[in-house]
């Protein structure tokens, strides 16, 4: 550090003693072993957050809520305001890298049981934040209110509603009455730049503090190597140079997409117009719908497309609350189960999105 | 045994007469003794001829000598058929090809049925009939074959048929108040309504254009008289050489009108908006427009460009010359799109015709002018249009240049329309407003193609950068693990 770097840092230091905050991250440490790249996908994921919350503050500066005004205000965006159109395609880019890497995150962690005792928690917010990712995909698709997200938003919110006893009045909710129209985009606009960021802070904030008060995990007979404790690296600067590392390879690939494959606009939405042929939802809900259209219309006595949406929530909610019925992976035991769960539900869902996708 | 042979001789003599006089039309005789109209026009009727008795349509006996039993109700009479019954009792023959051949008429037998399409087929105001029955054209009791000049539908009389009904007005309001009834009236100052007064059958009628028993509305797509079909129609008569010889008119009025603009928008697009024979020569009034009026018949449509043309120079310089108005630069049936080349003083241009650089000067400089104009707009319009597609197919956002240039191809409408007003500074004015659009749309899109390269070199620019911090960060690692390794 030269002089007036140090200088800097010792006027911060002074008053906001820096120096305890340097000495607990050198005093912190990740495990290095033959899986410890899929640490890195929490920074990733972390960092497209950022992204997310810087250029959605920039959008927000020109976006204009409201059926009349929406397409044209990010039309306004892409071709009239300075950077407009980096700043929405890497919005809509880096949404949906936000949503693999915390797809590659969540199912490393799984794989790694490093939900297991006493991380429930930490992965009990990571899975509500992976939701709140999908809610923010949602609702965020909406906003630009052109044919497609007009229709995907109808199509989705038409699922929700099937729902039994919660299906109608959550539709309704939703779309802040019958049919999707201006009221359900400022009601959407609302939850993704207000309700969702505020919830999704509060659990990033309790995930990051869990992950640094109780460090990397450890997979399950790892924890001695050749009868040695693992390998280990400082997170402070070694792992956290590491993460800068992949941010920026990160972003460059962001600047890539949003140069060569600017996001479009399309058309804009229109209530009266007939839904264009092939309508299909963003990819991460790809599995699911394909799946809906696959179950036959009836299912045991109720309705096909009920009996698949419980099957996801039931599904989903099994695999949030994975610590609390793993139990072997809990007393430090292989669970071969609980892979094979894993495993069919990651062919699954790659599956389904490309049979949907090319269907 | 003689006067035995004179009476076997007797009663077969007497028997043959007796038989004979009952095979006659007793019916016949008896009401022809009564001296009514029926019986007296039914003497020259066409069915009497071919020995149809009045029991072929009214039923009964006609045989019987006897009033009961010939007009007994067990031996098939009717008495008058009414209403939809007469049409019946007609097609009971007409429709059968066995019985008219029996009788050796060769006619077609699928008049009833053409008539069931037709729209006097339709229901009476009285709701128990259809509107025309066979009688109602053809007549009863006197009917003869439709070549016979006494036939109400033989060429020279069927107007006066059909207008009896059509030229009705109080009949006409109970089916159709909107219906105009001076067809007659119209037809009698056309061309064909003149010859065919004068007593030429060959000439057009109701019949030769709306068909006979299957008239349809001429809204209907199927109507002869249905605006794509008219040309078709005219043409049946139009196109046929040798009906059209002693007229001493030409035949190729309807290939030409196929290879116009008119031709190719109403009969390839079936575009109704484009005009058909009827809407420059008149339908029931059919006549070729005078040459002082072609301007006002192509003006129903291009009124802009009649009325520019009107207040134009030319106008009077055209009526001294005789010369019919839009004809002499667009031609007649052969119309085809009207392009720039028309204008100018190259050969292919329609000024040069009269405007020479020694004849008529003043009009050559300006034709000349207006042709540089009209230049340099399409230039201007076709490179912002490049301009724009080339920013378009890189991917930028080009709408609103897109939008704006539709002015500038308005202007090259426009300008094409300002032309017929023959004033150079007019012109001029719509020219110089698409050529400043055209101006604002390239410089729109050639900000958008430099957008374009400048967001690749500002991307090379960054991942430059980007890499250099990258492998500058990958060395600051190795060389802090280095040195930790030797701690």
């Amino acid at each position: 550090m030269n002089g007036r770097m140090k200088k800097a840092y010792d006027w911060v230091d002074e008053r906001v003693h820096l120096e305890d905050l340097v000495k607990f991250m050198g005093k912190k440490y990740v495990p290095v072993h033959r899986h410890s790249i899929w640490y890195y996908f929490g920074g990733v994921s972390l960092f497209l957050f950022i992204i997310q919350v810087l250029t959605g503050i920039l959008l927000l500066l020109y976006y204009k809520s409201g059926e009349e005004l929406a397409f044209e205000s990010i039309g306004y965006i892409m071709s009239k305001v300075q950077f407009g159109w980096l700043i929405r395609s890497i919005h809509s880019w880096a949404a949906n890298l936000f949503i693999l890497s915390s797809m590659v995150h969540m199912f490393s962690v799984y794989f790694e049981k490093s939900y297991r005792k006493p991380r429930e928690i930490t992965w009990l917010t990571g899975m509500l934040m992976f939701f709140l990712a999908l809610a923010f995909g949602f609702s965020g698709y909406l906003l630009p209110w052109n044919e497609l997200a007009y229709f995907a938003t109808k199509v989705g919110t038409d699922i929700a509603g099937v729902v039994p006893i919660i299906g109608k009045p959550m539709m309704q909710f939703l779309r802040s009455g019958e049919e999707v129209s201006g009221a359900t985009l400022s009601r959407f606009f609302g939850f993704h730049v207000a309700v969702f960021p505020g919830i999704f802070t509060v659990l990033l904030g309790i995930h990051l503090v869990l992950v640094q008060r109780q460090g990397m995990s450890e997979p399950i007979g790892m924890e001695l190597h050749e009868g040695k404790p693992l390998k280990t690296m400082p997170f402070f600067p070694n792992f956290l140079l590491r993460d800068l590392l992949l941010w920026l390879i990160v972003l460059n690939l962001l600047a890539i997409l949003a140069v060569f494959f600017p996001w479009e606009l399309g058309k804009k939405a229109d209530a009266f117009a007939s839904a264009p042929a092939g309508i299909k939802p963003e990819w991460y809900f790809l599995f699911m719908f394909q799946t809906l259209k696959y179950i036959p219309g009836k299912m045991l006595f109720i309705d096909g497309e009920v009996f698949g949406i419980m099957i996801f929530g039931l599904a989903g909610l099994l695999w949030m609350l994975v610590p609390f019925w793993d139990l072997k992976s809990s007393r430090g035991q292989q669970n071969r189960l609980v892979n094979y769960l894993g495993l069919f539900a990651v062919f699954y869902i790659i599956i389904l999105t490309i049979v949907g996708w090319l269907l | 045994m003689k006067t035995l042979r004179m009476l076997a001789a007797l009663i077969t003599i007497i028997v043959a007469l007796s038989g004979r006089a009952l095979s006659e039309d007793q019916c016949l005789t008896c009401h022809a003794g009564l001296g009514d109209k029926e019986s007296q026009g039914y003497a020259h009727d066409i069915h009497k001829a071919k020995g149809i008795s009045c029991a072929g349509c009214h039923g009964g006996n006609a045989q019987a000598d006897d009033m009961d039993k010939g007009m007994d109700k067990a031996a098939g009479f009717m008495g008058v058929p009414h209403g939809d019954d007469i049409s019946k009792a007609c097609a009971s023959c007409h429709s059968s090809p066995e019985k008219m051949k029996s009788f050796g008429s060769n006619l077609p037998t699928n008049q009833w049925e053409m008539l069931q399409t037709s729209v006097h087929a339709k229901l009476s105001t009285n709701g128990n009939e259809h509107i025309a029955q066979c009688i109602t054209c053809h007549g009863v009791h006197g009917i003869v074959s439709v070549k016979d000049p006494r036939s109400p539908v033989y060429p020279l009389n069927v107007v006066k048929t059909c207008a009896q009904c059509h030229s009705n007005a109080s009949f006409m309001r109970d089916y159709n108040p909107a219906m105009p009834v001076d067809q007659v009236e119209k037809y009698r100052t056309s061309v064909h309504g003149t010859l065919n007064a004068k007593g030429d059958p060959k000439t057009a009628e109701c019949a030769s254009c709306h068909g006979s028993h299957d008239i349809r509305a001429a809204k209907d797509a199927k109507s002869r008289v249905y605006g794509v079909n008219i040309p078709a129609t005219c043409s049946g008569c139009h196109s046929d050489a040798e009906r059209m010889k002693e007229y001493k008119i030409p035949t190729d009025q309807f290939a030409k009108f196929s290879r116009s603009v008119h031709g190719a928008a109403l009969l390839q697009k079936h575009d109704l908006g484009a005009p058909a024979c009827n809407d420059c020569h008149g339908n029931h009034g059919a006549a070729p427009p005078g040459v002082e009026s072609v301007s006002k018949v192509c003006g129903t449509c291009h009124a802009l460009n009649a009325d520019l043309f009107s207040a134009s120079p030319h106008k009077k310089a055209f009526d001294d010359r005789k010369l019919p108005e839009c004809e002499t630069c667009h031609g007649n049936h052969e119309i085809v799109a009207a392009t720039d080349k028309l204008l100018g003083v190259s050969n292919d241009a329609v000024c040069s015709k009269c405007h020479r650089p020694d004849e008529n000067p003043k009009g050559y400089a300006v034709a000349k002018t207006m042709k540089s104009l009209i230049d340099s707009l399409e230039t201007a319009s076709d490179t912002a249009a490049s301009i724009v597609n080339d920013a378009e197919q890189k991917g930028m956002e080009v709408s609103e240049a897109r939008f704006k240039l539709r002015d500038a191809h308005q202007a090259r409408l426009q300008s094409r329309t300002a032309v017929h007003s023959f004033d150079e500074q007019k012109f001029r004015d719509v020219v110089s407003g698409g050529i400043a659009v055209a101006a604002v749309v390239a410089k729109e899109g050639k900000t958008a193609v430099d957008e374009y390269y400048f967001r690749r070199w500002g991307l090379g620019i960054a991942t430059l950068i980007i890499s250099l911090v990258l492998v500058s960060l990958y060395f600051t690692i190795r060389r802090i693990e280095r040195r930790q390794a030797e701690k």
